[in-house]
């Protein structure tokens, strides 16, 4: 009996040292090189590796991966990146960005995936000084939380109003109906803004109906939108919610072009409704079919490295490191001020998202494409 | 000196840490008279909307804002408590569990003043508008060696740190006096208790308000530490992360619910170092755990042996008699 304590005991306490000597384990490494040559840097990165959201944080790794490989082959920076997993918990988030902002060598940070994480993140980065930049949170209100927060991914307010305006002409629409989802920051977020954008082009809504993550069930919302017959109906889901609405819809009988936002936006819509996904309009900063060199590169290369194609979130974070690498050459020092400095100063930076710059906030100025599903896949809507 | 030693990532899991053991303490209390009730994540909530809400909006002081965040979820305790204290075992932690997501769900909905899933931000942190008055006297941390954000963190590890030596030190007295017997003769047998004298209700239902007002305490902690807040942190996730702070460490003792928040909350972090692995060691500790010792790690024989082991050792050394120690 006592023995086993003992060794119970023992062994509790090996485990909690073993921990505790894990816990500071780094900062023994090398410190940048400065002497002359190009910049060398290393910025930290926080993704959301494991856990429910962990296939964003693998497509958002997986790009700056790509670009790193790319930008330390040409030369111009050399790059190292610290990659930390914050599992899409706030406190995990805060834990990690302290982290990597307390070693003094790490230049800026790139992410946190979910805009939640960043509005507890972005703060503390801004009181320590160092650039953050999110490539996936497009909620309102981040670039402003402070003069260091940055951002390369399009909010909604600027995805939707560009879906809604092309539908409203293409289909002379007058009459809305509105869906989202209320227990979630981005579609709660993307309501917001669709609802300001529909008011704002003198729209008239007819309705606006909630749902919760996770429902299988739309039909008493569809029910209702289908009995006041509007002429487009503006959802704002992320794509498995959505998709199963529009599946219902379509059996339903409702033959309505849907209006989505950022995230309704996947190729998963059209695997997992098949026909019914059709009519579906969004806008978007990647489009993987774009007729331009550049991005076809990209699409080919990450389909050889990761053996299936990228998605905007990829694209995004592929996109972020190269603007960081911008910024890196034009501030000269691996110097956080510096750094942020040059970044705001980012102008027309091409990329195979589109031209980039940055507004007066950090955020992002930029021309979206907007796309409709048909024929079975995303196509360019004129 | 000291500003090297004082690393800001080790200052901020000791925060979480210190405000996690009041969150394991809370679920201990009601544990210790036999209330299994998982709706400690709701009250959690409460006390942060409560003392976000009120700190934001009326400029309230933020030690006054944590102090009404903690007596509104006490309110609400009692509240919650009398009815659902008929139910036992099973039916109240659902009913409790319940409860948790109906506050949830009206964070969610009461878009006006909670701004919805989009959550509260803007929150007065602790640390920094304690630097604020501390830079109004003109005390400046570059006195003791330290930078801004180090000496930020450092106060709001002290500030939790005396606050969970008090509540300890509470909670230990408690337990030796009336309160606590009464306490621990429901746990073993409710019929037995009343027939003895004990009026079981009241002292039911005050170990489960004093669970309220301690996760409504720690709630409003993490609002000001967090800075910012929404809805989905107080989801049933965390009253079951909660939950096993106490199971884990061992529910029969407050130092389980200690150690089970310390250990849950290293864990994690300490094993960064393989990355995507993580989460599954966490859970293949859980199932061992479970299977090898059920009553959690720390327990009153491991408690007992440990003090022999010390005593022991002591008096062998030092030539003492093993009474003056019992």
């Amino acid at each position: 009996m006592r023995n086993s304590f003992k060794k119970v005991y023992l062994l509790i306490s090996v485990l909690m040292v073993v921990m505790l000597a894990a816990c500071s384990e780094d900062e023994t490494n090398a410190t940048s090189e400065k002497s002359g040559g190009p910049v060398s840097a290393k910025i930290g990165v926080i993704s959301y590796m494991t856990g429910p959201g962990a296939a964003y944080g693998e497509a958002i790794t997986n790009g700056f991966n790509l670009a790193l490989d790319e930008i330390n082959e040409k030369g111009d920076v050399k790059i190292e990146l610290i990659i930390e997993d914050s599992a899409g918990k706030q406190d995990q988030a805060l834990t990690v960005a302290q982290k990597l902002m307390s070693s003094d060598d790490i230049v800026a940070l790139l992410g946190p995936t979910l805009s939640t994480e960043m509005n507890v993140v972005g703060p503390e980065a801004d009181i320590n000084g160092i650039p953050i930049m999110g490539t996936s949170t497009t909620a309102a209100g981040i670039p402003q939380i402070g003069e260091y927060v940055f951002r390369n991914s399009i909010p909604e307010s600027l995805a939707i109003p560009a879906a809604l305006e092309k539908a409203v002409n293409k289909y002379g629409a007058k009459k809305v109906a509105i869906l989202y989802g209320n227990d979630d920051l981005f579609t709660q977020s993307g309501f917001d803004t669709m609802k300001a954008e529909a008011e704002n082009m003198g729209l008239e809504i007819l309705t606006i109906e909630t749902f919760q993550k996770g429902q299988s069930d739309y039909n008493a919302q569809l029910t209702k939108i289908k009995d006041l017959q509007p002429d487009l109906i503006l959802a704002s889901a992320l794509y498995n919610e959505g998709a199963v609405i529009m599946d219902q819809a379509r059996k339903m009988g409702i033959d309505l072009p849907f209006v989505g936002g950022n995230g309704f936006n996947s190729p998963q819509v059209i695997e997992i409704a098949g026909e019914a996904s059709e009519g579906l309009i969004v806008a978007t900063p990647w489009f993987g079919e774009k007729d331009d060199p550049k991005v076809q590169d990209f699409v080919k290369k990450y389909e050889t490295e990761y053996g299936h194609k990228p998605d905007q979130f990829a694209a995004q974070a592929y996109d972020a490191l190269y603007i960081m690498a911008e910024g890196l050459k034009n501030a000269g020092v691996a110097d956080r001020d510096a750094l942020r400095d040059a970044l705001a100063e980012i102008k027309d930076l091409d990329g195979i998202l589109g031209k980039f710059s940055f507004d007066e906030d950090g955020d992002v100025i930029m021309e979206p494409t907007v796309l409709i599903i048909k024929d079975g896949a995303f196509q360019q809507f004129e | 000196m000291l500003g090297d030693i004082i690393n800001p990532y080790h200052l901020q899991i000791i925060s979480f840490i210190l405000i996690n053991i009041i969150l394991g303490i809370s679920i201990y209390i009601t544990l210790s008279s036999g209330q299994l009730s998982l709706g400690n994540a709701g009250f959690m909530g409460i006390g942060a909307y409560t003392s976000a809400l009120l700190t934001i909006n009326f400029d309230l002081p933020i030690f006054l804002g944590i102090i009404l965040g903690a007596v509104v979820a006490g309110v609400f305790g009692i509240l919650i408590g009398i009815p659902a204290l008929r139910l036992s075992g099973v039916y109240l932690a659902i009913a409790t569990l319940g409860f948790g997501e109906v506050i949830r769900v009206i964070f969610v909905n009461w878009e006006s003043i909670t701004q919805g899933s989009i959550g509260l931000s803007g929150i007065p942190h602790l640390g920094r508008e304690l630097f604020k008055t501390f830079k109004l006297t003109g005390f400046d941390p570059d006195m003791l060696g330290l930078k801004n954000n180090q000496f930020i963190y450092l106060l709001v590890v002290l500030i939790l740190l005396l606050v969970n030596i008090l509540l300890v030190w509470f909670f230990i007295r408690q337990n030796k006096s009336r309160v606590g017997r009464a306490f621990a003769a429901i746990k073993m047998d409710e019929k037995a208790a009343e027939s003895m004298g004990i009026n079981i209700t009241y002292y039911k239902v005050l170990s489960f308000t004093q669970g309220a007002i301690l996760a409504g305490f720690a709630g409003a902690l993490y609002a000001h530490v967090m800075a910012y807040i929404s809805p989905a942190d107080f989801a049933y996730h965390r009253a079951i992360d909660i939950l096993i702070f106490s199971i884990f460490g061992g529910s029969e003792l407050i130092w389980g619910a200690i150690f089970g928040a310390t250990f849950m909350t290293i864990l994690p972090e300490a094993l960064r170092f393989i990355s995507d692995y993580r989460y599954m060691i966490y859970g293949v500790i859980l199932i061992a755990m479970m299977a090898f010792r059920p009553q959690g790690i720390i327990d009153v024989s491991l408690l007992k042996w440990f003090k022999k082991k010390l005593k022991l050792k002591r008096g062998g050394s030092l030539g003492i008699g093993t009474k003056k120690y019992n």
